[in-house]
């Protein structure tokens, strides 16, 4: 075992005390002048003022304000309704229950409107599937729904240009040309609705020669094949994390992408949350991968194998468990050494788990996949970790319909194509050839919401209603379906795809002329199919109205688990070879999917959680260790460097970052960037991916390749955008004589200055293994005991008289619950009104995130263990922050807030500079656009107008919450608009304030239920229970700041014999 | 140095003057009519000799002889001279079943002493004249009644005559002293030389420089607010005729005043509630209701709300409503058809509801009435009109005025910082009576032993920035 010379590192540079990690650690503010920066892209044509461009500008301001002064003040309107609508009262918040839909995700979720605009989701508690809990996607899709590039009424494409038309004449010459034809397409991702799988079937009877079919961009299709084989029906089974006591995955980055990740990660984390630390007991996670995914970084143990070598390591632990449960074994080629060794330890584990043991893999090859189901059969999982009555509806894409598809089109067999939802042309691994067919099709229409590379390739735009201005409905799981109601009319002149649908056919059953023609069908379709199907209500107007007041609908499905019915030694031809030479595996992030959202600015400015890397996909490449004291970098190239990477023939320049836990001979890269056909903001971020995935050849969609080139250095990306060494808080490093000293000190030492007192050791991080959880226990008391004997000799006046008083607010963030997902930062945006600032800013150390998930690895030096740190302000009682500001804009309030007051801030900065925690931000330019100098207004893209400055864009605007100008620091402010709501609406009802009334917006959005927050003055709250584990830390408790803000350590549940 | 001397009492005296620009105005019966109107009519009967809600005021005076002091208070706030245990107070409390009297803190001296002026006018039969020079109103009617302003202004003249004067003399002396020294051709100083010497210059910019200082933070202060900002609406609507002659309650129309942070100008169907009976305003006739009508789409000819209104040509609806202006005016003038002039008043009339309904933005009459917005806080200030009115109970007059006596709504406070903040300071929590202050347990025993007397605002955190800044 490669033990490291410390405890948590955040990268290899720091390991190694890269002399620009300790400046960027040294300096909270980036080496750069804004002059210097503004300069290098000629947006200042000179830098240097000379004492007459002084007196300018003196005489500007003057007279600026002089006119400014002796204007009028302008005459603001008071609109009000003409007639209010009861629901709505200005001012207040209104709630609906809905579902966050994309292909075949569902997140079930409360949208929050604010005199009928949406301004924020939340997750609906009450669903089973979830629980409350969200994504950064679904956080993120209210900013889509006011997304300027989004097409705002039926049009004709000419040269990759939308010319708008009229529906009426959409409709006319779209209907005419469907009528005409022989052989009608309609592809779309996964359909998750019954309703809308009801009118696509409506469709496809009244049109002979009409068929439908579903992909996935990233696909299920060998795991939907596999089940079909085995068990005879093409749908997903449900996996139950929390039952497993074993966890073994195959490359499914289950809890940040694979299928159903908000649902898995509340089940993962049930099944890890350490309650009672006298008899601990969580369950144990080993990751099969080749790079670093979410889900690896949360594993116990990550085993490497190349890309190629997934199948061969399925069979070896299939082989391992078949010899122990007596069935014949599968002649499979073999995997490496390490991981083969590795693997017949997890066998066991496996088999020791008595049934509770769970295996699931993303292998997009059936005979792989039937492998693993037999696996699962064969220990036991069925009716445990496995149930098969209420499956999984949420992949259903076929790669096999897909190439048929492509291969008609291709042969001209195809007349009319229509792309319901979804951009194949970009996201499909048959992308290529998918363009090419198209072509040779005579009617296309997509009914995208954006123009993207198909809908640019078509004839027709038939643009469709944003999700949220949608009715719908899906039903990820048989025994569960969720409504979706549109919070808001549909802001342009845009129509669901099945309405158009309906439209176009002439449905008989529906009808047209109706106010909202879909609802009734929806409405009809729940009358007929689904009322039936429950016996709570007795009439249909109280089973809607619940169902629609509830946003779900449950349903029973009971059934035993069926047995697989094939013999799955016969699939050993089937199984993929390892590849030669070094290859390349493309993977989904949690912000980007497959592209579809690289319009929405939040999530290309949220950090991706293993690289931190934002607005953009950078190549994973491997990291050496030397064996002493030292790395090797790869090729000897920098971070932000740019290679050559060639492969399938396709060569591409692409930047690099280096990353842990890479396998020999493997790189990695990010899907859905490199868009070419999509707005502005996204366009071209990063590097395209289109043909390194390809098609295997059975036919199934394939993220990896073989015999990849990656040359030399060729250039450098000059806004390389990753927030690794961004605000870093005193991480240890070590001196070349080998005694391990603080960062900041080591600062000191080198540059010479800094203050006295530096700390060595600071508590940031605090893990261990259930194994010794007792030991960490004693670790974290003595620590504590030590710091708190030390913080009691203290000049400070002692207030706890007055936080006695009413509230005083704390949090409590499990390390161990939190998987690093980003919903909590991207909820944080929307709640706040942070803005986006974009790459260069980022690049600039100017990102203006409230709340960052600091990532930290240890243990073993070349394939480590990751721990996730939410970090945010700390709401300090004893705030070093607020003790240097000069003119008192930040301060503390009665109720434990350490307040910023935005209107007093002058801008000195002093409080980010002596924040330990390094959670401050400055509006170093204008981000929210409130000012009238171009230049102080960062661009994210090509867009005309910057981000945010349009009125639309600006109707996502929390009105609770101000929008900050240039000058002003600002920093998490623990949701006060929400604690302010909350204790109102308790005064109003004369009651005290009950625990749960107040939540932060990170909270509610966290899937896995990781953060707490909560009045600390409240003994019966869940705050105060949570407060009570042994294992609860306070950061950087030594300096005394007396932090609000609690953690949990990170325990994992490691094999003490297995080396990684 | 003398001459500095004799320069700084000029500049007291200017600094002086200065303070002294914003004086009250003398007691007048035509003012105490109108306060009178305002404050007092809703309970005392205005021939101030019969009983209504409270007693008849004729002769206050004389009851209350020799101790108008508590004449005063007693009309400020009863309920404190109530408290103090006047024994005629508390006979007239208990006479009128211990109905207490509205206070009216905002009353000032010479405000009551015209209100008492008019009183004893109506009750005397006086009314219109002169006071009757009786007793204790005479005494009252000769509160100072100078001009202080004039008398600065000829006392700084006086003043900087005296200096000038003295200035000359000393100059003279000193003129005549260095000829006793011998200095024959020493010069003599000249009355421009003095006014142009160092020091007098150095003083005036000394005096510009403070008194300009002075206004500018003054004004810089106030920059930006709106006090007594009392712009024409599109409707002239008048709180005076609802909330003052109909009381109808504030929170009827402004419904969101209890329950959002908007108090919420109400929607144009609530108008609709009344106004479909009452089509007639009874000042302004058919002009400004026609308005309401026009933006909701109602016909009043037939008391119907027009199908597809938003879709009508601008024809159409001219059509509708000023048929009902013209069917109004010819049934008000008693007339058999209209008119000539009549014509020209249904055309101006309607080019009036037009010209209100419609602007740049807003082509058609259809939809919302724009109105001015009045009271504007900065962006960065959070206010939340429930927590005022459904918690802290406080009374819409406490910020807005008396709203119910404006015809045309104008800014009452200033709605600066500071006055926010005072008001927390000395504004009493509702502690007791809402069980949502039981966590502050501290304060709770504190009253119980009678260490505290009260609870304000400011006690439970309510000047801090992020009660209203975030």
């Amino acid at each position: 075992m490669k033990q490291p010379s410390k405890e948590i590192w955040i990268s290899a540079q720091d390991l190694r005390n890269d002399p620009e990690v300790l400046e960027a650690a040294h300096r909270e503010f980036p080496e750069e002048s804004l002059l210097e920066t503004l300069s290098g892209d000629g947006a200042m044509e000179r830098v240097e003022s000379s004492r007459r461009d002084f007196l300018k500008f003196l005489g500007f301001s003057l007279g600026a304000a002089t006119v400014a002064a002796s204007c009028e003040i302008p005459v603001k309107k008071a609109i009000p309704y003409v007639i209010k609508p009861d629901a709505i009262v200005p001012g207040v918040a209104t709630y609906y229950a809905s579902a966050w839909v994309d292909g075949g995700d569902v997140v079930p979720v409360l949208v929050k409107t604010r005199e009928g605009r949406p301004i924020k989701v939340e997750g609906n508690a009450l669903a089973p599937l979830t629980r409350g809990g969200t994504n950064a996607r679904s956080q993120a899709s209210v900013l889509s729904l006011y997304d300027t590039n989004r097409l705002q009424d039926a049009g004709r494409v000419q040269e990759g240009k939308v010319a708008y038309a009229s529906w009426d004449e959409l409709d006319k010459e779209v209907g005419q040309a469907l009528a005409a034809a022989t052989s009608i397409r309609l592809v779309s991702r996964t359909v998750a609705s019954p309703t809308a799988r009801a009118a696509i079937q409506a469709f496809v009877n009244a049109r002979p020669g009409a068929a439908w079919i579903q992909y996935d961009p990233v696909s299920a299709s060998g795991l939907l094949d596999a089940q079909e084989m085995c068990f005879g029906k093409r749908v997903l089974p449900s996996y139950h994390f929390d039952k497993a006591k074993v966890i073994v995955s195959f490359g499914a980055d289950f809890l940040g992408t694979w299928i159903s990740p908000v649902e898995y990660a509340r089940d993962y984390a049930a099944g890890r949350r350490i309650t009672d630390t006298a008899n601990p007991a969580m369950s144990r996670h080993y990751q099969v991968e080749s790079y670093m995914s979410l889900t690896g970084s949360n594993a116990d143990h990550r085993i490497l194998i190349k890309p190629s070598e997934q199948g061969a390591a399925i069979a070896t632990l299939y082989n391992a468990i078949a010899r122990a449960r007596g069935l014949a074994a599968i002649t499979a080629p073999s995997v490496n050494d390490r991981a083969a060794q590795a693997l017949s330890r997890v066998a066991e584990e496996l088999l020791a788990a008595n049934g509770m043991a769970l295996v699931v893999s993303d292998a997009n090859n059936p005979a792989e996949q039937a492998l693993i189901a037999r696996m699962n059969e064969a220990l036991g999982a069925h009716d445990t970790t496995i149930t098969f009555s209420d499956y999984s509806l949420q992949r259903q894409g076929s790669d096999r319909a897909m190439k048929s598809l492509v291969d008609d089109m291709q042969s001209g067999k195809v007349d009319a194509l229509v792309v319901l939802d979804g951009n194949p042309v970009f996201d499909a691994a048959f992308g290529k050839s998918f363009a090419e067919g198209m072509q040779k099709v005579k009617t296309r229409v997509s009914c995208s919401l954006t123009l993207d590379e198909t809908a640019a390739l078509c004839q027709w735009v038939a643009p469709a209603s944003h999700g949220l201005e949608s009715w719908g409905d899906a039903q990820p799981k048989a025994d569960q379906v969720y409504l979706m109601q549109p919070t808001i009319a549909p802001l342009f002149k845009t129509r669901q795809w099945e309405e158009s649908l309906l439209v176009w056919v002439g449905s008989d059953q529906w009808d047209r002329t109706a106010e909202q023609p879909y609802y009734e069908f929806l409405k009809k379709y729940w009358q007929e199919q689904l009322f039936p199907a429950q016996s709570k209500f007795a009439s249909f107007t109280a089973f809607w109205e619940s169902s629609l007041h509830d946003g779900l609908l449950a349903l029973s499905a009971a059934g035993a688990a069926p047995t697989c019915q094939m013999d799955v030694t016969t699939l050993a031809g089937q199984i993929s070879k390892p590849g030669t030479g070094e290859e390349l595996i493309c993977f989904e992030t949690v912000n980007m999917g497959a592209g579809q959202f690289a319009g929405n600015p939040w999530l290309q400015e949220m950090p991706d959680p293993v690289t931190r890397c934002v607005w953009g996909n950078y190549l994973f490449v491997p990291i050496g260790w030397d064996g002493g004291n030292a790395y090797t970098m790869f090729k000897g190239l920098q971070d932000g460097d740019k290679v050559l990477l060639t492969a399938n023939g396709i060569e591409r320049e692409v930047t690099i970052v280096h990353q842990f836990g890479l396998a020999e001979g493997t790189y990695a890269l990010a899907l859905g960037y490199g868009r070419e056909v999509v707005g502005t903001t996204g366009l071209q971020v990063g590097t395209d991916t289109r043909g390194w995935t390809h098609i295997s050849g059975e036919g199934y969609s394939r993220s990896f390749v073989s015999e990849v080139q990656v040359s030399g250095k060729s250039g450098r990306d000059k806004e390389f955008a990753c927030v690794q060494h961004h605000h870093t808080m005193g991480v240890k490093g070590q001196e070349k004589n080998g005694e391990t000293i603080n960062v900041d000190e080591k600062t000191v030492a080198t540059i010479g200055e800094g203050y006295q007192g530096s700390l060595v050791d600071r508590s940031i991080i605090f893990q261990g293994t259930l194994e010794e959880v007792k030991g960490l226990e004693t670790r974290i008391r003595e620590k504590r005991t030590a710091f708190q004997s030390l913080n009691e000799k203290t000049l400070y006046p002692d207030y706890s008289d007055i936080y006695q008083l009413g509230h005083h607010w704390g949090m409590h963030i499990d390390l161990s619950a939190c998987i690093g997902c980003g919903a909590c930062t991207v909820a944080c945006m929307a709640e706040n009104n942070v803005p986006v600032v974009g790459k260069k800013e980022v690049f600039r150390h100017h990102e203006m995130t409230w709340l960052r998930i600091d990532r930290y690895f240890y243990g073993d030096l070349e394939n480590p263990n990751v721990v996730y740190q939410p970090m945010l302000c700390q709401h300090c009682d004893n705030a070093p922050c607020e003790n240097v500001c000069p003119v008192s804009a930040t301060n503390h309030s009665s109720e434990g807030l350490n307040q910023m007051a935005y209107n007093r801030c002058i801008g000195t900065r002093y409080c980010a500079n002596n924040c330990p925690y390094k959670v401050r931000r400055f509006n170093w330019l204008d981000y929210t656009k409130a000012d009238i100098f171009p230049v102080n207004e960062p661009r994210l893209g090509q867009e005309e107008l910057p981000f945010g400055a349009d009125n639309l864009t600006r109707m996502v605007l929390n009105p609770d919450v101000t929008v900050r100008s240039r000058g002003v620091m600002e920093k998490c402010s623990f949701c006060v608009q929400r604690i302010q709501e909350g204790k109102l609406t308790a005064k109003k009802e004369g009651r005290p304030l009950r625990d749960g009334d107040v939540k932060s917006a990170c909270m509610t959005a966290c899937p896995t239920g990781a953060i707490t927050f909560g009045d600390l003055n409240d003994k019966e709250g869940r705050l105060h229970s949570e407060l009570e584990s042994p294992l609860v830390y306070q950061v950087l408790e030594e300096v005394n700041t007396r932090p609000s803000v609690n953690y949990r350590a990170k325990v994992l549940n490691r094999h003490a014999s297995l080396e990684s | 140095m003398v001459n500095k001397c004799l320069l700084f009492s000029f500049l007291i005296a200017v600094v002086s003057l200065w303070s002294s620009t914003a004086l009250p105005a003398q007691p007048s019966v035509a003012a105490g009519k109108d306060l009178f109107k305002a404050n007092c009519a809703q309970c005392h009967n205005r021939n101030m000799k019969d009983k209504l809600t409270g007693p008849a005021l004729g002769g206050t005076q004389e009851r209350w002889a020799g101790r108008e002091d508590l004449l005063y208070a007693w009309i400020r706030n009863s309920q404190a001279v109530i408290a103090s245990g006047d024994p005629y107070a508390v006979a007239l409390y208990n006479d009128w079943n211990k109905v207490l009297m509205n206070p009216f803190p905002n009353l000032t001296d010479d405000d009551i002493a015209s209100i008492l002026l008019y009183v004893d006018a109506v009750y005397t039969g006086t009314e219109g004249g002169t006071p009757a020079p009786a007793g204790d109103a005479v005494a009252v009617a000769e509160k100072p009644k100078t001009n202080y302003f004039l008398i600065y202004a000829v006392l700084a003249g006086l003043l900087a005559i005296i200096a000038v004067v003295l200035a000359r003399i000393i100059a003279n002396l000193d003129h005549m002293n260095k000829v006793a020294a011998g200095e024959f051709d020493a010069p003599r100083r000249t009355l421009a030389q003095i006014l142009t010497s160092r020091s007098v210059i150095a003083f005036v910019i000394f005096a510009l420089v403070v008194l300009g200082g002075y206004t500018t933070v003054n004004n810089a202060i106030a920059f930006g607010r709106q006090q007594n900002y009392a712009p024409e609406q599109p409707v002239k609507f008048s709180h005076a005729t609802h909330a003052g002659v109909h009381k109808i309650d504030c929170q009827y129309c402004h419904d969101g005043a209890r329950r959002s942070k908007h108090a919420v100008i109400p929607a144009t169907n609530t108008c609709m509630n009344c106004h479909k009976a009452i089509k007639k305003g009874s000042t302004y006739g058919t002009a400004e209701l026609t308005k309401i009508f026009a933006s909701v789409g109602y016909n009043p000819n037939t008391d119907t709300y027009i199908d597809n209104y938003e879709n009508m040509s601008r024809e159409e609806v001219e059509a509708i409503y000023k048929k009902w202006i013209a069917d109004n005016y010819v049934a008000d003038n008693e007339l058999v058809s209209l008119d000539n002039k009549g014509e020209k008043a249904v055309k101006d009339q309607w080019e009036h509801v037009v010209a209100s309904l419609t602007n740049e933005q807003k082509s058609s009459l259809a939809g919302p009435i724009e109105w001015v917005r009045i009271h504007n806080l900065p962006d960065h200030v959070y206010f939340n009109h429930a927590q005022h009115v459904a918690v802290g109970k406080v009374a819409c007059q406490d910020c807005h005025g008396k709203v119910e006596e404006m015809s045309v709504v104008k800014q009452y406070a200033t709605l600066s910082m500071g006055w926010c903040i005072n008001c927390h300071r000395e504004t009493e929590v509702k502690f007791g009576e809402n069980p949502y202050y039981q966590s502050y347990e501290r304060y709770h025993r504190e009253m119980a032993s009678g260490q505290r007397q009260k609870v304000t605002v400011e006690d439970i955190g309510g000047t801090e920035c992020q009660k209203c800044h975030y």
